[in-house]
């Protein structure tokens, strides 16, 4: 297992790099700088700003000297875009907002989602079934950039009963709307894949045994079937955490949360390239210690899985 | 957490006593009842810039800016010139050297007074080649002395032509008489900055916990791409004619999403969605404002080496402008107030008088009539040879449905071919600037209230003329408006020139539809550069 | 974007089972299918909607681009769905028939489903069956290149790409595709190791056939079953994808137009009374899902042994 995680980790140092190299290569391919505007800069205006970013040393002196200052001083650089801030300080504001709805998101989507599915699969071609199939598709196919605005003229504008976006600091109130609409699609996966691992698991020779053995079904299901379904839904957190950080682009456009989603895009049009960079190393090595994670617990649960 | 909810309690704090204060107070001027709470929170499409004054380049960021510092000279709500921290100014004979007074009781917040040497130290800090202020090009355009090499970077920033005789004289010499002068210092770029709290904080030292600014407001908080908070400024020389207590812009990118919460009552001021406005104006008579501006839409035909062939023609650029139904793109598709184009200059500027165009005052169906003849005679159209033309503009709903109803109107009228191709922003910058279009949207806002910043577009030297146009005539023109007496005759007669040979098409001169809370008075309506300050604003009691 | 792994654990059951039976699976999977009420109502309403996308601008009496002047500007009150003035599903916000345009989009949000998903399929099983056959080094280098892709974050590059190299469906289609091959490479790789052991591969080496003839003719065919399955349940999350590069402003070259970018229009214009611009993409949108989940989950259930 130690070797396992070693060398996971150890695979996890080129990927970052491919990652930076990858990116960098993009923003040099990309036609417009940051500093363009309607109004295209004087030259020696422009000049003297390259100077300061570094903007007009070759490319791979860029590359080379970002890979250095990430790694020996953690330093991201400035940038470019709001210019009292370092890229850092802007993760540093965006990261732990998103995280926060998007923690709260993973654990509505989980709890909500491992319910239906194990009713479903339960009450197997019941009309109960039926009906959390039909959520969970729907909830599937509903887009969240139309659930957003719904939610939003429900609540606030009919009820008055939740304010239509902002964040401060996270308050009990601004959370909730951000969750509904970034958890139900995660919820629906959740659910499907609950549902059809279950009745899998339902059917194994373990469960047939205490089923006549006389357990009650909540015991069953709680002490013997539950662990082996949750496999498959395990596996799907993985990906889940990135679409859940790539899905906070909608949640921070439709309730100005501010989280990390709105500032990659800005960024992306800008071209605030220390901006885009910083962001996309954070994801990648979430990505990589989240899958690791996984693949963790994974064998944590599955005593068959030996690596 | 806990220095945030210390600012908060401390905030009601300031409110109560503030509301306490005001119970049934009154307008000093107007008399009317004034609200209990004083407070003003509007949307921003976006995250600023910065609060930094030589630093903001975004009209969002210059908003704020506005309200944390005060600069040599105000604009009163018609857009006139009053004074700032400068109770009035002289100009020498010549025209080279303006001599401004500054006011004894100007304090920063945290006391110290405002001296003429804070003005000197921003002024050189905004042409400083190591700040690299994007707005650098403004000081040259002011024309002061040396600041065109100090940004080049061929003379020390010492050299720049500002002085600071005494602590409340500030002088300025210019390289050349320029008319626009004063106005030009109600422009943030020109605003100043505390040397000490700048020295120390470096760029952290717009940071809320750092700051330190002279104008009605100070900075309570920020949140990157989610609210600003700036609050009374007590040391403000003129605290005591404030109303407003406290001021928040929240950043909401969906403009739909704005207008939701503005109906809910979480917001004093949105925009409208494009194509809303006339709905809501019928709805909320009240509350619906449309704002004209100096800024002037329109599309480039590319004029240079590499543009199409057919577009040299100018009777095809006549017939295409004639084409478009301004009056439907201005009614139908924007609707938020905008008004039709036919020259390039807005008419409200200031004392611009508009050149006779025929075009303007026909009717659609008689440029329609004179478009398909002047088609026809240049050999496309109906009938001719096919011609297809590609329209260029950045990603956007109203430009795209300006362009999708340009091209419908170009294909029944003319029956000529239009491919749309949005790009986005930075990507069309690009393409637009290396004339790799045929025809290009372009937009132009005046930087300041006079006809020659948008008419020197369209000589041959500017970097914003993206359609390579050039005149001789034109050139000399506005060269000689520089040092006219009355350049106004030179701008008309440049106005007449392009209406007749057509390098672009103005199609609309903007407006901005708003929706204000009917509470809230004192909004600059009429101020046609939109520099509006919080503390002119109130909010009157209910009913 | 990645359909979940018991499907595709599930899958190479399947497959495999396939392959021992030979051809009277296909039969037996034809009939179990058949059965699944949900399947048959999805792949008839899939069918529907297919002829619809083709074949509906035939009915249409405007098209796509062309604005009714009359009723610009005046949307909300006379631009709804109409037999009389033939917009069926009333007008966009531009005066644009909405039923074309819908039509249209249809056509497109499903043609960037399916190329996606074949590049996605044609792209992942090659390479899961050339790592797989050719094993040892090329297939241990082969997998620590997707191991590493896998962790990249790729909406962020496809936004990237998108922003930078301008949109056009072609790069759409290649974008979302390049996305998606790799859980498929995962697994045709898995399945190709236990075909390559299987008597007619042993003795197609054992004649001199060539190590690609041999993937291309007798690996890849049997992989089929499990391919079809994979793209049937790739199709759906494409489209979602593309929505919501719709949504970002991203997606496809006005004045075409997708089920995404229509919905994405309709839903910030659903307050101003003209709900019917939401409503009708949004319908074909949900309905080509619903029928492309319910058939990919008819399809693993028919070719899947374990009767559920």
């Amino acid at each position: 297992m130690f070797n396992f995680v070693l060398k996971r980790l150890a695979i996890a140092i080129p990927t970052i790099l491919i990652l930076i190299v990858l990116s960098f290569m993009l923003m040099f391919a990309a036609p417009g700088g940051p500093f363009n505007s309607e109004r295209p800069l004087p030259p020696q205006v422009l000049a003297n700003l390259e100077a300061r970013y570094g903007l007009d040393q070759p490319y791979w002196k860029q590359m080379s000297d970002y890979v250095v200052n990430v790694v020996t001083r953690f330093d991201f650089g400035p940038s470019f875009q709001y210019r009292d801030r370092t890229v850092t300080d802007v993760i540093m504001q965006g990261f732990p907002v998103t995280l926060t709805y998007g923690f709260w998101s993973f654990v509505v989507a989980v709890i909500v989602g491992v319910s239906l599915g194990v009713v479903a699969a339960i009450k197997h071609n019941t009309w109960l079934d039926y009906v959390a199939v039909g959520i969970s598709v729907g909830a599937q196919v509903l887009p969240n950039f139309v659930m957003a605005p719904i939610l939003v003229l429900v609540f606030t504008l009919w009820l008055g009963w939740l304010p239509g976006g902002g964040w401060q600091g996270g308050q009990w109130q601004y959370l909730i709307l951000p969750v509904i609409a970034l958890s139900t699609s995660y919820m629906a996966s959740i659910a499907r894949i609950t549902r059809s691992s279950m009745l899998e698991v339902l059917n194994a020779g373990f469960i047939r045994t205490a089923r006549a053995k006389g357990l009650p079904t909540w015991r069953i299901i709680l002490g013997h079937a539950l662990k082996p379904a949750m496999l498959p839904v395990l596996s799907y957190l993985g990906p889940a955490f990135v679409l859940m950080i790539t899905g906070s682009v909608v949640i921070d456009v439709y309730f100005s949360t501010g989280g990390i989603g709105q500032f990659f895009v800005n960024s992306a049009f800008s071209r605030d390239y220390a901006v885009i960079m910083g962001i996309t190393i954070l994801v990648g090595v979430l990505t990589i210690l989240f899958n690791l994670v996984v693949d963790v617990l994974y064998a944590w649960i599955d005593p068959k899985i030996r690596y | 957490m806990t220095l945030k909810t210390l600012l908060k309690a401390s905030s009601a704090f300031v409110l109560l006593s503030a509301a306490a204060a005001n119970a049934q107070a009154t307008h000093p001027e107007t008399g009317e009842t004034l609200a209990e709470v004083q407070t003003f929170t509007y949307r921003v499409l976006d995250e600023h810039s910065s609060v930094d004054p030589q630093v903001v380049e975004d009209v969002t960021g210059s908003d704020i800016v506005r309200d944390l510092f005060e600069g040599l000279m105000n604009q009163n709500a018609a857009g006139e010139l009053v004074p700032g921290v400068a109770t009035g100014f002289e100009m020498s004979e010549d025209g080279l050297n303006y001599t401004f007074t500054l006011r004894d009781n100007a304090r920063w917040s945290n006391g110290d007074p405002v001296l003429a040497s804070d003005f000197v130290y921003a002024w050189k800090r905004a042409v400083d080649p190591e700040l690299a202020s994007e707005y650098a090009w403004f000081m040259e355009l002011m024309s002061i002395e040396n600041a065109a090499a100090i940004i080049a970077g061929e003379m020390d920033k010492e050299e720049l032509g500002v002085a600071a005789p005494d602590d409340s004289t500030f002088v300025v010499t210019l390289s050349q008489p320029l008319p626009y002068f004063a106005q030009m210092t109600t422009h943030s770029t020109t605003f100043p900055v505390h040397p000490a709290t700048v020295e120390e904080f470096g760029s952290e030292w717009t940071r809320p916990e750092n700051i330190v600014s002279n104008g009605a407001y100070v900075l309570r908080e920020h949140v990157p791409q989610e609210r600003l908070v700036r609050v009374r400024n007590e040391n403000y020389w003129d605290n005591e004619n404030t109303i407003i207590d406290e001021v928040t812009s929240l950043v909401i990118n969906d403009v739909n999403q704005s207008l939701t919460r503005y109906l809910a009552g979480e917001l004093d001021r949105t925009e409208t969605p494009p194509g809303q406005f006339p709905r809501l104006a019928q709805e909320y008579p009240d509350q619906a404002v449309s704002i004209p501006r100096l800024c002037s839409y329109y599309y480039n035909f590319n004029l240079s080496e590499g543009g199409p062939e057919a577009l040299q023609d100018v009777r095809v650029r006549q017939a295409l402008s004639l084409a478009v139904n301004r009056d439907v793109i201005v009614n139908n598709v924007l609707a938020s107030g905008q008004t039709a184009a036919y020259n390039f200059t807005p008419v409200r500027t200031a004392d611009f008088e508009l050149p006779d165009i025929p075009a303007a005052s026909m009717s659609q169906e008689e440029r329609n009539a004179m478009a398909v003849e002047l088609i026809t005679e240049a050999g496309y159209g109906i009938g001719g040879e096919p011609l297809s033309i590609e329209l260029l503009y950045n990603t956007d709903e109203a430009h795209r449905n300006v362009a999708v109803a340009m091209s419908q109107m170009w294909q029944q009228t003319l029956g000529i071919q239009t491919t749309l191709a949005n790009q986005e922003w930075q990507t069309f910058l690009q393409t637009r600037g290396n004339q790799n279009f045929e025809m290009a949207r372009g937009a132009w806002c005046g930087d300041y209230n006079e006809a020659s910043t948008f008419l020197d577009l369209v000589t041959t030297n500017s970097g914003y003329n993206d359609a390579k146009y050039s005149n001789a005539e034109v050139d000399q023109l506005m060269a000689d408006a520089k040092t006219a007496e009355d350049p106004q005759p030179n701008y008309t007669r440049v106005e007449q020139i392009i209406a007749e040979e057509m390098p672009i098409i103005p199609i609309y001169h903007y407006a901005d539809g708003y929706m204000f809370n009917p509470e809230l008075k004192g909004w600059p309506v009429d101020n046609v550069e939109q520099n509006w300050y919080s503390r002119e604003l109130y909010k009157v009691a209910g009913e | 974007m990645y359909p979940d792994k018991t499907t595709a654990a599930g899958l190479v059951d399947a497959a495999h089972l396939a392959e021992v039976q030979g051809r009277s699976l296909w039969k037996d999977a034809r009939q179990r299918f058949m059965r699944n009420k949900a399947a048959v109502a999805g792949l008839v309403a899939l069918v529907l909607i297919t002829l619809f996308a083709f074949f509906g601008g035939f009915l249409a009496q405007w098209s796509t681009e062309e604005i009714d002047w009359p009723l610009m500007g005046n949307v909300a009150q006379a631009g709804g769905p109409s037999i009389a003035n033939g917009h069926y599903f009333g007008v966009d916000e531009l005066g644009r028939d909405l039923y074309a345009r819908t039509v249209q989009g249809t056509r497109i949000s499903l043609l960037v489903g399916f190329v996606g998903a074949a590049i996605a399929v044609i792209v992942g099983t090659l390479y899961g069956a050339i790592a797989g056959y050719f094993g040892g080094r090329t297939d241990g280098v082969m997998m620590r290149i997707v191991d590493i892709l896998m962790a990249i974050p790729f909406m962020f590059v496809l936004i990237l790409m998108l922003v930078i190299f301008g949109r056009s469906i072609l790069m759409l289609f290649i974008g979302i595709g390049l996305i998606s091959w790799l859980d498929m490479s995962r697994i045709a790789r898995g399945q190709t190791l236990t075909l390559k052991n299987k008597e007619f591969v042993e003795a197609a080496i054992a004649i001199g056939v060539r190590p690609m003839t041999i993937i291309l003719r007798h690996i890849v065919p049997n992989l089929l079953g499990l391919v079809i399955v994979y793209a049937t349940l790739l199709v759906p999350t494409m489209i979602i994808t593309e929505s919501f590069i719709s949504f970002l402003g991203l997606g496809v070259q006005e004045p075409a137009t997708s089920l995404g970018a229509l919905i994405s229009a309709g839903a910030g214009q659903m307050q101003y009374g003209v709900i019917w611009q939401l409503a009708f993409p949004l319908f074909f949108f949900i309905v080509t899902l619903f029928a492309f989940f319910f058939v990919g989950d008819g399809l693993r259930d028919a070719l899947d042994p374990k009767d559920r």
